[in-house]
């Protein structure tokens, strides 16, 4: 899954930690989830959508290695 | 609602206590190798075997009082209820990594403790054996409770790294 959570961030000019209290889960979680560590759950994706103000497929695009077994 | 049974973080600190305790009091019941005499004390027991002279017979006696010395009851009380605390109480921010982090350490800790337990069961006899069980009733709440912090640790890192 590919993340434009940087992009968005950088819209924004917020910083890891400041998004991650937004969506209460700490900042390693942002930072795990930018490096593409990490695949979130649904509800933490929808949450950053709404603090970005737009859509969950603006900033999570799945990538073709994601239907791999 | 959420319940992923887990207590709140307070319990961390009171764990870390009780858990060294247990394990410096542990260290010196196995190298000293002696009870001290305080801890002698008259216990109810729903079970018990007392061995009478004739070597090879015995008796068990069901809700009775027996003497003791509780120092190794302590110890176990201590390291499993410190260890329970140190491992299961929330981090300061209990988030979903960091419940991820969580079930592969534990899943972790308890493949490490088996395989541990069937080489003891396969390759190690007599008393000794024993010692190892005793060992194995805490590995597993050890085991996890290093995996976890180390995990916890490199990702701590690595995110003040990158930003």
């Amino acid at each position: 899954m590919k993340n434009n959570l940087k992009v968005e961030r950088a819209k924004k000019n917020m910083t890891q930690a400041e998004l991650a209290e937004k969506v209460q889960v700490s900042r390693q979680t942002i930072n795990a989830i930018e490096s593409g560590g990490y695949n979130l759950s649904t509800i933490l994706a929808l949450k950053i959508a709404e603090v970005f103000e737009t859509e969950v497929q603006i900033i999570f695009e799945l990538e073709a290695k994601d239907w791999k077994k | 609602m959420k319940t992923n049974y887990l207590l709140p973080n307070a319990f961390k600190k009171i764990g870390w206590v009780l858990f060294s305790v247990g394990i410096i009091s542990g260290l010196y019941s196995i190298f000293v190798n002696e009870s001290p005499a305080l801890f002698d004390a008259k216990v109810f027991a729903f079970l018990v075997d007392k061995f009478t002279l004739t070597i090879g017979s015995k008796n068990t006696e069901f809700f009775t009082i027996y003497e003791n010395n509780i120092f190794d009851e302590l110890i176990c009380i201590l390291l499993i209820v410190g260890g329970i605390f140190v491992a299961f109480s929330k981090q300061r921010i209990e988030d979903e990594f960091i419940s991820k982090i969580r079930v592969e350490s534990l899943i972790w800790a308890t493949y490490c403790n088996y395989i541990i337990l069937l080489l003891a069961i396969l390759f190690v006899y007599g008393v000794s054996f024993f010692s190892i069980m005793i060992f194995n009733m805490f590995t597993v709440l050890m085991f996890f409770i290093i995996r976890f912090n180390w995990a916890y640790f490199k990702l701590k890192k690595t995110a003040n790294n990158e930003e």
